[in-house]
């Protein structure tokens, strides 16, 4: 009976092979991120304000793509680099000098965040992933992606919020493709192609000029409906309901 | 409260106010849906208190209403900007009263006031002059016809759906919505005011000044004894005429009422005065009514007991916020037998904007200013997302047809906000900026974050 078997939930230690595949990519995001902020380290230290503003970018698109990770397996360091709204701590207290004040005297702040990257870039590196997480990070990510940004978004000094949201989308995307794709394709191939072309819409929805572009109430939409979509592949993957937040 | 900046040149200035729409406003930075120095004051703590006729007289409200109120607060039936930048009829009519601190460059001229026919919302309805008027509070507006500053529209539901095409930018509104919205804000009662008695006259525990302001409101001017002040705001009727007037203020404009007046600054359709003092100084100039220094403050002291009212604000909280919730999900018991894909429509996303709101007044863990209840804030979060969700998936399933599953999802909906999900979030509430003291350390380094891009551009 192939329909009884191909209902049959993935085994989660299947997931093993996709997850090798995925942690190279979340070494080389979270490896970008953490260049960009040696970069912008030397960059302060030369009081090379244009420099150090490209590197801040660089920097920031890494770690946007990393958050489905950090946000689910390491939200301690999520905290100390992305910290907001504060003037004292990570990447947001940067821009404030940046692009700002369009001050380079940002050397305390930019140590430590590459103290903490550096430990992140580490840890990447034999931390246990497990499928469950990667799809709460998935879910949890894809949610943020349509809160509001009528306010300028969080990155609004530097006005790179667009920039922000589609990074997270690339993760979203990469992290589906490599970890999710087949075994749902395998699991429940309908499923597997609405979640593709919810995905899509999201970077449609995202291809736009600026903030300003963004349809909010259709980006709100379709990030929910791609979280609930996600919702209902877990079962057919073996997972659980992806948790919307920090696992309890 | 924080301040909030309310220029350009002021940005970064801190000023002590009143949103949010969970969004943190002020607007700064770049790329910014509204314009640089927007103030909505959506994250004031207290906010008018909204007394319904249906209540006030044992009744409740009807569904029409329920239905008008979400609309009123939906940016979705707006368009353009507005709809962009999550602006609904609720931003400057606060709890169907108004809004003081709005303030929106390029479309205000003052805090509290409004240009209907700017350049922001609807590019089409242009007319290219600073006519920016007050954001009028729309207590009693069943009593204040006809409607405009100018008395332009006899009735209040073309008046309505000029707002929301013209001015706007919005999609015809269907008739159903019209009639909701002109059912709400026909049940938006005056707070009421002790002060007065039968027929808008003081009682008898008034003070002597008070009543010294009584007659001289109701007194003959001295060079034109066919007219008192109490010939345009007639006490008896409250205190309008339903006329329009030239008081030399620049054209002919309606007899604003005084009911509830003391919470409506800034005056005249302009807004050009911020206290009574100035208005009665005005008459007195403009009609040459040779008021004395005392006069004028027992005019002030007359005029301060007429716009008085019960309780003008409420502290807005955790419970606050979710009871409105609840009233505007209430519609989806209705929607859904109905099969009225535009309600539900509807409902989805002003209620999921509603909770994504109250999230956002629970700090995630990367807020530093708050410390403390961070289990209590990931559950409350996460509860509020959850909910979210399954009003999406009742949006999804109403959108295919699939009317069943849609009541099973609302029926999964109430489970959770009957009990559970208030629970947990009044046990984050205390580390929410519901709670003013985290409210203000929040908004503070957001300033302080703010600030640094006053350095650089002085």
């Amino acid at each position: 009976m192939p329909e009884a078997h191909a209902a049959t939930p993935t085994n989660p230690a299947s997931f093993d092979n996709a997850i090798k595949q995925y942690r190279p990519h979340l070494i080389e995001d979270v490896g970008q991120a953490l260049s960009g902020v040696r970069t912008l380290q030397a960059r302060v230290a030369a009081k090379d304000l244009q420099g150090a503003k490209a590197a801040w970018i660089s920097a920031r698109a890494g770690w946007e793509r990393s958050e489905v990770f950090t946000g689910a397996f390491v939200p301690d360091f999520d905290e100390k680099i992305d910290a907001w709204p504060n003037a004292t701590t990570g990447f947001h207290a940067i821009e404030a000098r940046l692009f700002g004040a369009n001050q380079t005297d940002a050397e305390d702040v930019t140590n430590a965040i590459v103290e903490r990257l550096s430990a992140l870039d580490a840890k990447v590196r034999d931390i246990t992933l497990t499928p469950q997480g990667l799809l709460n990070g998935l879910a949890q990510l894809t949610y943020e992606v349509g809160e509001d940004k009528a306010d300028g978004g969080e990155s609004r000094i530097s006005g790179t919020s667009l920039d922000d949201m589609r990074n997270n989308v690339a993760g979203i995307e990469n992290a589906y493709n490599i970890v999710f794709a087949s075994a749902i394709g395998s699991a429940d191939p309908g499923l597997a192609s609405t979640t593709s072309v919810e995905i899509s819409k999201l970077k449609a929805l995202l291809d736009v000029k600026s903030l300003n572009d963004v349809n909010t109430k259709a980006l709100r939409q379709a990030t929910e409906e791609l979280v609930v979509t996600l919702q209902d592949v877990a079962p057919k993957i073996g997972l659980a309901r992806p948790v919307l937040g920090p696992s309890p | 409260m924080p301040a909030r900046s309310l220029s350009l040149a002021a940005v970064g200035l801190a000023m002590v106010l009143v949103f949010q729409r969970a969004f943190a406003f002020p607007v700064d930075g770049r790329q910014t849906t509204l314009p640089v120095g927007t103030e909505l004051n959506e994250d004031a703590i207290d906010r008018p208190r909204e007394v319904f006729r249906s209540e006030a007289t044992g009744g409740r409200k009807s569904y029409l209403v329920d239905l008008g109120d979400m609309a009123f607060n939906a940016s979705d039936i707006l368009g353009g900007a507005a709809r962009q930048a999550g602006i609904s009829c609720g931003s400057c009519h606060v709890n169907g009263a108004s809004n003081p601190k709005l303030f929106i460059p390029g479309m205000s001229s003052k805090p509290g006031t409004f240009d209907t026919s700017g350049p922001l919302f609807n590019p089409n309805a242009n007319d290219f002059v600073r006519d920016a008027v007050r954001i009028p509070s729309l207590r009693g507006a069943r009593y204040m016809a006809p409607y405009g500053n100018n008395g332009r529209t006899a009735s209040l539901r073309d008046f309505i759906r000029n707002v929301i095409v013209v001015e706007f930018s919005g999609p015809e509104p269907s008739t159903a919505i019209l009639d909701a919205l002109v059912a709400y804000i026909q049940d938006i009662d005056f707070l009421p005011n002790p002060s007065l008695g039968p027929g808008g006259k003081l009682n008898t525990q008034s003070s002597v000044a008070e009543r010294r302001g009584e007659a001289l409101f109701n007194k003959p001017f001295p060079h034109d004894p066919t007219l008192s002040c109490a010939t345009c705001h007639v006490p008896s009727g409250g205190f309008v005429d339903h006329m329009v007037h030239d008081v030399d203020t620049g054209g002919l404009f309606k007899t604003p009422t005084l009911l509830n007046a003391d919470f409506n600054a800034p005056y005249f359709h302009d807004g050009r005065f911020d206290n009574y003092g100035q208005v009665v100084s005005h008459f007195d100039r403009e009609f040459d009514l040779g008021l004395s220094d005392r006069d004028k403050s027992d005019l002030v002291a007359y005029l301060t007991a007429v716009g008085d009212g019960v309780q003008a604000t409420e502290r807005e909280g955790a419970a606050a916020s979710l009871r409105e919730i609840s009233d505007f999900a209430s519609v989806l018991a209705a929607a859904i037998p109905a099969h009225d894909n535009e309600a539900i429509s509807l409902a989805v996303d002003t209620i999921g904007a509603e909770l994504r709101d109250v999230t956002e007044h629970i700090p995630d863990l990367r807020d530093t200013t708050v410390s403390g209840g961070e289990k209590e804030r990931n559950l409350a979060r996460m509860a509020l997302k959850e909910v979210v969700l399954i009003l999406r998936r009742l949006g999804i399933d109403a959108a295919a047809g699939k009317y069943d599953d849609a009541a099973s999802d609302y029926m999964t909906y109430n489970r959770f906000m009957t009990a559970a999900v208030p629970t947990i979030v009044l046990k984050a509430e205390a580390w929410s900026l519901f709670n003013p003291p985290i409210h203000d350390a929040h908004y503070a380094a957001l300033h302080q974050l703010l600030s640094s891009i006053n350095q650089s551009h002085p």
